[in-house]
């Protein structure tokens, strides 16, 4: 054998399991930061992404808030686009034939209006055959219909249950940050039958001109994403692999292989890049090669020997004295 | 097709404008796509800003396979892109924009560019463009800035035959007023059928259109919208259009029928 061969025989198994999708590789897509697919198929190669999780669809098509939807702001970018989306019927006939020539999972993102809505879309799509996992997005900070399910345990537990009666596909709850305490969220969403779970969504936030007086964004408020949000999404998609057993897509601010090697430490099975992709549009396959290295790099054989692997934080009472603090 | 690239800079000249640049980098691959009204996405490492910038394809030389943008410093990227020298690796994405300018076909046609401030260079590409596909093209150009020593850009374009009209807020060159002080004397040739190809800021755009349409002559704007992609994901550019739906400024657009825009 050539060493260029045992190179390629001892490449690291990256494959994992969400639900009952087995991704070649634990790297998807943000919902919503990858269009349809189609939009960046001169850059990206649908072929060597573990699943693409598409923009959010709805049962009926919205034109979204108008503009300013995105301001950038120091590390990140707030967005309040409104679901802007031709609706599922348009999906599934001009969006979904694009998708299916590749050899790749396909997640559809799916917000609702209440458990019938969220019900009604998962359905169809599920009959269409257009999809092979549901993300169930009960925690889009852009919809104001009053009620976030993503903040009440109950109310997850509502969607999740409504949407499990009709589908057996894979179907993902996302949950919100914006929360006190996320874990029986979690908990709630893994009873109600959700086989995975995708966090974070965004983080609700918002920016001032000052010269104007005025709320930068149309929508007044908008979701910060990018690394700033890194850390917070870290902790949290650690303290809800504590919580649940189903597995998890972590994501917020994953901007390199390096990110998303820390989320998998954490406890994610998966991750998704988002905001980064508008950044480097290649984003997704340099985020996967370089947790091939990594894994190469540590003398790993298979990504999930990572997966959780982070140690317990040491909060063994101090036995040294307190060091006098500076000022 | 749009490509990554780490193009090398070739050279980084400060313009008679206070603060203004032209960056050449060589982008073979880029030159050969790019069209009038296209743009590159770049990116520079600022430490606080996480998204590219786009900059509209200001030259496309075939021969040398040489691009280059024109900007003026006033953000993060802008003056990281200021401060590079040649040989440095430009980080950039393109060319970008799903609709582009269309040179108007009928035979005669007057082709009447109106450029405010920063809209200039993507004018001067469309410019250079129709003349090299009809030496004989008949081209005017209607560059406005507030003063003298801010109309840059249009170089050369009367070595092709382009007739210059150049305005300024303050009077310090040209017809003292708007770009509009002037358009009503070329609009009015009734001899020959006209077009208008405009980019600029959005009131000068909105104020060009408008006149377009009441000379009823077809007018080409290219949207000034902040685009957080450019790939056509992120619906952030959102153009109001009167058919009550919002386009994406990036790839259906920039360039939009004056009479689809709904001006704010």
């Amino acid at each position: 054998m050539t060493a260029a061969a045992v190179t390629a025989a001892a490449a690291p198994d990256l494959s994992v399991q969400i639900g009952k999708l087995t991704l070649r590789n634990p790297v998807t897509t943000g919902s919503g930061t990858f269009g349809f697919g189609s939009e960046l198929a001169d850059l990206v190669d649908l072929n060597r992404l573990g699943a693409v999780c598409v923009k959010a669809t709805t049962s009926h098509a919205r034109i979204g808030n108008p503009p300013a939807r995105i301001v950038e702001t120091p590390g990140g970018m707030l967005n309040a686009i409104g679901l802007q989306n031709g609706g599922v019927e348009n999906y599934i006939r001009e969006k979904a034939p694009f998708l299916r020539r590749f050899d790749c999972p396909i997640i559809v993102n799916v917000p609702g209006e209440d458990p019938e809505d969220f019900a009604a879309v998962t359905r169809r799509l599920t009959e269409a055959g257009v999809a092979d996992a549901i993300e169930l997005n009960i925690s889009c900070p852009n919809v104001s219909h009053g009620l976030d399910y993503a903040t009440d345990p109950r109310l997850t537990a509502e969607v999740v249950s409504a949407c499990r009666k009709v589908t057996d596909l894979t179907l993902i709850a996302k949950l919100s940050p914006n929360v006190t305490d996320i874990r029986p969220i979690a908990k709630a969403a893994q009873d109600a039958g959700a086989d995975a779970i995708s966090l974070i969504n965004t983080l609700v936030g918002t920016s001032i001109d000052i010269k104007r007086r005025r709320f930068r964004l149309a929508n007044g408020t908008g979701g910060l994403s990018g690394p700033a949000i890194k850390p917070i999404a870290l902790n949290l998609v650690y303290r809800v692999a504590q919580t649940v057993t189903v597995p998890i897509i972590g994501m917020g601010g994953i901007m390199d292989a390096s990110d998303a090697v820390e989320f998998l430490l954490a406890g994610a099975t998966a991750v998704a890049v988002g905001t980064a992709t508008f950044v480097n549009p290649t984003a997704v396959h340099e985020v996967a090669d370089g947790i091939a290295a990594y894994l190469a790099q540590n003398g790993f054989t298979e990504v999930r020997q990572i997966i959780g692997a982070v140690q317990a934080a040491d909060i063994r009472p101090r036995t040294t004295p307190e060091p006098t603090q500076e000022i | 097709m749009i490509r990554k690239f780490l193009a090398p800079v070739i050279a980084n000249m400060p313009l008679a404008a206070p603060g203004h640049r032209v960056l050449t980098f060589l982008a073979p691959a880029l030159v050969a796509d790019a069209r009038p009204g296209q743009f590159v996405a770049v990116a520079a490492d600022t430490g606080v800003q996480v998204l590219r910038r786009p900059f509209s394809v200001f030259t496309a030389d075939p021969a040398t396979g040489e691009a280059s943008i024109l900007f003026s410093v006033h953000g993060p990227t802008s003056q990281a892109l200021a401060a590079m020298r040649p040989g440095d690796a430009l980080d950039l994405v393109g060319p970008l924009g799903g609709r582009v300018f269309s040179p108007d076909s009928r035979p005669g046609v007057r082709h009447i560019f109106v450029g405010g401030g920063y809209g200039v260079p993507p004018l001067v590409f469309l410019a250079k463009t129709i003349h090299a596909a009809d030496p004989h093209a008949l081209m005017d150009f209607v560059d406005g800035a507030r003063s003298k020593e801010f109309l840059v850009g249009t170089d050369g374009l009367e070595e092709i035959g382009v007739t210059l009209w150049l305005c300024t807020d303050d009077g310090s060159c040209g017809h003292h007023g708007r770009v509009t002080g002037v358009l009503p004397d070329l609009l009015g040739d009734r001899s020959r059928p006209a077009h208008i190809y405009t980019c600029g800021p959005t009131p000068m755009m909105q104020a060009v259109a408008e006149m377009a349409a009441a000379f009823d002559v077809p007018c080409q704007v290219s949207m000034e919208v902040f685009m957080p992609c450019g790939l056509g994901v992120c619906m952030g550019c959102a153009v109001h259009r009167t058919d009550g739906t919002y386009a994406r400024g990036c790839v259906d657009g920039p360039v939009f029928d004056g009479r689809e825009v709904v001006w704010q």
